[in-house]
């Protein structure tokens, strides 16, 4: 298989006077599933459609295996999609929404049936898209997006609508093309979806870059936000013998517990034995992903 | 070939087609009507009685059998081009309300071929809805014509002149509605307007010419030809009216127009932002 880089560099949109994608850089790797993370209002959209040569950027390019999309010579074989606001027409059928799109590809007709086969909707094939439910809708979305075979999948917040059975599902599916080689870009705003889902992370907040990097690293890279959880029956003494220790901020959380910050556990536990403190826990507890994604982007308002 | 076949199945695969054709039906049953009667006025001897001059050439003119024939064979022009531009405009504006643009634009990124293609399909579609009209025109007018005494002129070059132009209207008018579409992308919204300037600009341009006419002359008369629906009527008019552009001027200009709605659709479409 072509290999299936994306390389996103200096991408830029300007709406009126809002810079909806700001300089925007990344790199998305094949046979990973890379969660293209932010706030709504963030860009992810704008950025993907850029990226699909749906949206004309203001600055910068997107290519996709090397090559600009609207360069590809056969889009579909290469490259996959399911964005928002794409949908089907209303009286269609579904089997007949796909042999639409095979029709305008130079796709074998019998594709449509496959692709129906492979996310489950056979029973519905004749069925009209306005009879659809919202979870029958994205997974037609997903037959389309795979009629090609593509190398590529981009997907455009797919855990929208999607019962608890239908995210499982998505996240199978999923994690086995990204299995096969292929690359999976999601975007999302359901961070601990992504947490299960992803290998790699790309935060974008305001239109702008926040993080790059593999899940564990993008988690290390907020360490300093970690927290140390310490349970003492001297509570008393053990914040005045960190005190002493500068950086440390101490909150108690009741029950003898107090929850430090700004210092590791080894500190807390050197600091515990030198004023002979009895300690009964002491753990370092890691943000989670929804932390560290809350403090990325922090104040970088969604409304602009 | 591809994006052809893809944009006719569009059509195919949904229930507007066959609406069209069923709201098609009444109305050509209607202006049939209506030909029958205005033809057996016309072919009446007394029909220029009691005018004067130019009116008078102007009602034996048209009252010229041949005339009548083509007029009758050429029925139901009036409602089908507006039906065939309203599906013309269905076809782009469509893709916007039901948001298959995305798709329609990331399985075929250069968008000139899609515009192209689409221009195509409703130009099929017009000339289909030419060729069932037409077909059913033939046994009709023939049969009028019979009515009145007269020969059904099937042999009569002037006769299959007009068809024929009728055709190239109803294909004209096909251009016109995708140009509509691209212009206005939303459904409702091309739709009423289309009709709107339409019928509206049919009437309003007759009422208009017919006033000022008598003040500037023959030749601000002639500039209702640039009135896109009186210029497809005049194109079908079998044999010259005196005091009337010739009918080759009316299908120029429905080129013209066509030529332009189809450019600036293509133009417009290449650059604008799917979101």
């Amino acid at each position: 298989m072509a290999d299936g880089q994306i390389v996103v560099s200096g991408l830029t949109k300007l709406y009126k006077n809002v810079r909806a994608v700001d300089n925007l850089s990344f790199t998305v790797e094949p046979g990973r599933v890379t969660g293209f993370l932010g706030p709504n209002g963030a860009g992810k959209t704008t950025t993907l459609r850029m990226l699909l040569n749906l949206v004309k950027p203001t600055a910068g390019d997107a290519t996709i295996g090397g090559q600009r999309y609207a360069d590809l010579a056969d889009p579909l074989r290469r490259v996959g999609a399911v964005l928002e606001a794409s949908s089907a027409h209303k009286g269609r059928t579904g089997i007949n929404h796909l042999r639409v799109v095979c029709a305008a590809a130079g796709f074998p007709r019998q594709r449509a049936e496959e692709a129906l086969a492979l996310v489950g909707l056979t029973p519905a094939a004749k069925r009209k898209f306005k009879g659809y439910s919202l979870g029958m809708r994205q997974r037609l979305g997903i037959a389309a997006a795979m009629l090609g075979d593509p190398q590529v999948l981009i997907l455009d917040e797919p855990a929208n609508g999607l019962d608890p059975e239908g995210i499982r599902w998505m996240r199978d599916l999923l994690k086995s093309l990204a299995a096969q080689g292929r690359t999976v870009l999601v975007s999302s705003h359901l961070l601990s979806e992504m947490q299960q889902l992803a290998d790699d992370l790309v935060i974008i907040a305001a239109g702008k870059l926040v993080r790059q990097g593999t899940v564990s690293q993008v988690m290390d890279s907020m360490a300093h936000t970690a927290q140390v959880r310490v349970r003492t029956p001297q509570a008393t003494e053990l914040t005045e013998a960190l005190r002493a220790v500068e950086q440390a901020t101490i909150t108690p959380n009741g029950d003898g517990v107090l929850l430090v910050t700004g210092v590791d556990a080894p500190t807390v536990g050197r600091a515990a034995l030198k004023a002979s403190v009895e300690l009964h826990e002491l753990t370092t507890e890691r943000p989670d992903l929804e932390r560290v994604f809350l403090e990325l982007t922090a104040g970088k308002a969604a409304i602009r | 070939m591809n994006l052809i076949r893809a944009e006719l199945l569009k059509i195919r695969s949904t229930s507007t087609w066959w609406i069209f054709l069923l709201i098609t039906l009444p109305l050509w049953g209607l202006t049939l009507m209506f030909n029958g009667f205005q033809s057996a006025y016309l072919l009446s001897p007394e029909a220029a009685e009691g005018m004067s001059g130019e009116d008078a050439e102007q009602i034996i003119a048209a009252g010229d059998p041949a005339n009548v024939a083509a007029n009758l064979y050429t029925n139901g022009q009036f409602f089908g081009v507006a039906i065939v531009m309203l599906l013309g405009a269905i076809v782009v504006t469509n893709e916007y309300f039901h948001q298959t643009v995305t798709t329609t634009f990331l399985t075929t990124p250069h968008r000139t071929r899609v515009v192209l293609a689409k221009l195509f399909a409703a130009s099929v579609f017009g000339l289909v809805l030419w060729v069932i009209t037409t077909a059913a025109n033939l046994p009709a007018g023939a049969l009028i014509m019979g009515a009145n005494d007269e020969a059904s002129y099937m042999g009569d070059g002037t006769v299959w002149r007009a068809i024929a132009l009728n055709g190239l209207a109803y294909l004209l008018w096909a251009i016109f509605g995708v140009g509509f579409g691209v212009l206005i992308r939303s459904q409702i919204g091309a739709t009423i307007t289309a009709l709107v300037l339409y019928f509206a600009g049919y009437i309003g341009a007759a009422i208009f010419f017919g006033v000022l006419s008598d003040r500037f002359g023959d030749w601000f008369n002639n500039l209702q030809l640039l009135v896109p629906s009186l210029a497809s009527q005049l194109m079908v008019s079998g044999t010259e009216l005196p005091g009337n552009p010739p009918q080759w001027a009316g299908a120029l200009v429905l080129i013209g127009y066509a030529i332009v709605a189809g450019t600036v659709g293509t133009l417009l479409m290449r650059t604008r932002d799917i979101s």
